[in-house]
């Protein structure tokens, strides 16, 4: 076997995964991916939709099997091991995996004995997590009277309850409403901070991959951008120009050359702007005058990195 | 090591079961339905068949019911897991996935004899089980029965997508599997192109097994002997869970079922 990446330094990683593919047809969902995640990471991977993340997470958990490239959760090789590697993980899917017609306690002990946990053991770790997720009243109701909001974080207890090395969250978030998009990353900040276990999310609401320790943007498949979530910030600029105009394009000819280029997102345009003074900018809206309808000055954030990345474009100016 | 998620995914049918009550009801008023209304019509206008009052002919066929149908719906329930989510759950689960498949023709087994069991004790207090019933060959036949229909459900659950299409399973699959079984009617009475039919639906031995143990020996009522139909059904039941567990992991079969578990289709 040829030493690669994957076998490189001291202690292994908790996922690691080098020449990623998966191809269904002539379309490549994956395309060369390579991934190293150390232990104890927070680890977000971004990008739109139909971007690969989901089959790249299933690849990641044993369930679809790479064309090419090859999978370690720890040292277990995923492809040769799937039914070990599968003990190390805990998975979150998009949509829940949940028996609806049964209690929250029928289903965590259904989860634990899929897992060889004995009824006595999965009923106490279900009542610690459930309360640390401030579910403990609602152990004996059914799962179907539960608010979407507390069947996700039940999900979470039902992809921990094992206690994964590594866990999996898939669109953690997806469909939820604020307030319960708030509760479910509470949840999750409370879990890692007890267990310490590897995390690696897939969101579209970047706003809170933020607090990861580091993200990769893919798109079409190939990682296309990846660092630390405030610095990949800061290298898009100090400040986001938005400029709605009629003659948008006239605006956008006459800006350019003084700002670099812009995105241009329905009836809005988007100026990086590098420096932390805002002096050039305020002379610039002078010069503009009222051919702007709205003109806006605010700080960068993940959105931002993701739509710059998404259209195509290098973060550096 | 795999006991457990095994019994896991039995104690859940069995939850369910006992908790859907109108399934429960319905699989004991089903056969009954035919016991009495079917069997006395037919009875007036067939009369005794091979000696034996058409009623008594047709217990047999009932309980083979309750467990077709129980065992058929019990397993067709993998389809429902698919679309609900709890597959996604095994799935995940550390182990190998033809377990996932076993563990269903298990459950929907158990599903089919507790439900034979309770039809069976109504029918002994109607008086249609008695002195004449083999209860050791009884007990033997519910099982391999109930694991053969379980078998012919878990099969049409690995090559169906959705629910939906549960007309036409009823329509193209149990039906045809009830009606062309000896259920009815004695095997060798059906015109020759069913009777040829019916030797090939693994369904009709079972039948034929309880037709064994509820009518005692002597009477010649089954269409088979015994080791026929125990190897039969036993046959068809392991063929049925390679074939299924086949379709479960077969990467194009599975990869689509992935695509449905995730609400993205390609």
């Amino acid at each position: 076997m040829i030493a690669s990446a994957i076998d490189a330094g001291t202690s292994p990683a908790a996922i690691s995964a080098a020449g990623l593919v998966k191809r269904y047809g002539n379309l490549a969902a994956v395309d060369g991916l390579d991934l190293e995640i150390p232990a104890g990471e927070f680890f977000g991977l971004l990008g739109p939709n139909g971007s690969g993340k989901t089959t790249t997470i299933h690849m990641l958990a044993t369930l679809v099997r790479p064309s090419e490239g090859r999978v370690k959760i720890g040292d277990i090789d995923v492809s040769r091991h799937p039914v070990q590697a599968r003990r190390q993980i805990g998975l979150v899917f998009q949509e829940s995996a949940l028996d609806r017609t049964l209690t929250v306690r029928e289903n965590l002990r259904f989860a634990g004995r899929l897992y060889n946990l004995p009824p006595s053991v999965s009923d106490q770790r279900s009542a610690e997590l459930l309360e640390l997720f401030d579910m403990t009243d609602r152990r004996d109701k059914p799962v179907a009277t539960l608010s979407g909001g507390m069947r996700r974080a039940l999900d979470i207890v039902r992809g921990v309850l094992h206690e994964p090395r590594v866990l999996f969250l898939d669109e953690p978030t997806i469909g939820l409403d604020l307030p319960n998009r708030r509760r479910i990353w509470r949840f999750i900040e409370r879990l890692r901070a007890r267990t310490g276990m590897t995390v690696l999310l897939t969101t579209h609401y970047l706003e809170e991959a933020y607090p990861c320790d580091r993200v990769v943007f893919v798109r079409k498949g190939k990682l296309v951008e990846e660092g630390n979530p405030q610095q990949l910030v800061a290298r898009l600029g100090q400040h986001i120009l938005e400029i709605e105009a009629n003659d948008l394009d006239a605006l956008r000819k006459r800006l350019e050359p003084e700002l670099g280029e812009c995105l241009i997102d329905g009836d809005v345009a988007f100026f990086r702007h590098g420096a932390e003074e805002m002096a050039t900018l305020a002379s610039l809206q002078t010069q503009v005058g009222d051919k702007a309808t709205a003109w806006r000055v605010r700080r960068p954030n993940l959105n931002d990195v993701f739509m710059w990345i998404s259209a195509g474009k290098a973060l550096k100016s | 090591m795999i006991a457990r998620p095994i019994y896991a995914v039995l104690e859940r049918e069995v939850l369910r079961m006992l908790r859907q009550k109108t399934r429960l009801v319905s699989a004991m008023v089903r056969p009954l339905i035919w016991l009495f209304v079917i069997g006395a019509g037919f009875g007036t206008v067939i009369g005794d068949s091979r000696g034996i009052p058409y009623q008594s002919f047709l217990v047999a066929g009932v309980i083979g019911m309750t467990m077709l149908f129980g065992a058929m719906l019990a397993a067709l329930t993998t389809v429902y897991d698919k679309e609900s989510g709890v597959m996604r759950m095994m799935i995940i689960a550390p182990l190998p996935h033809f377990w996932i498949v076993i563990a269903k023709v298990l459950s929907a087994a158990l599903a089919a004899i507790l439900q034979a069991l309770i039809l069976i004790v109504l029918l002994a207090l109607l008086g249609y089980i008695g002195s004449r019933t083999n209860f050791v060959l009884l007990a033997g036949g519910l099982v391999i029965t109930s694991l053969a229909c379980a078998g012919i459900g878990i099969l049409t659950a690995s090559f169906t997508r959705s629910l939906d299409n549960f007309a036409a399973i009823m329509n193209f699959v149990i039906f045809p599997v009830f009606f062309l079984s000896g259920s009815l009617y004695p095997v060798q009475n059906l015109p020759e192109v069913l009777r040829w039919v019916s030797t090939f639906n693994p369904y009709t031995y079972g039948v034929d097994l309880l037709k064994h143990a509820t009518m005692g020996p002597g009477v010649m009522a089954a269409d088979f002997s015994l080791t026929t139909d125990f190897a039969v059904l036993a046959g068809f039941t392991l063929l049925a869970v390679v074939v299924a567990s086949w379709r479960f992991s077969r990467e194009s079969a599975y990869e689509p079922m992935i695509h449905v578990l995730t609400g993205k289709q390609r």
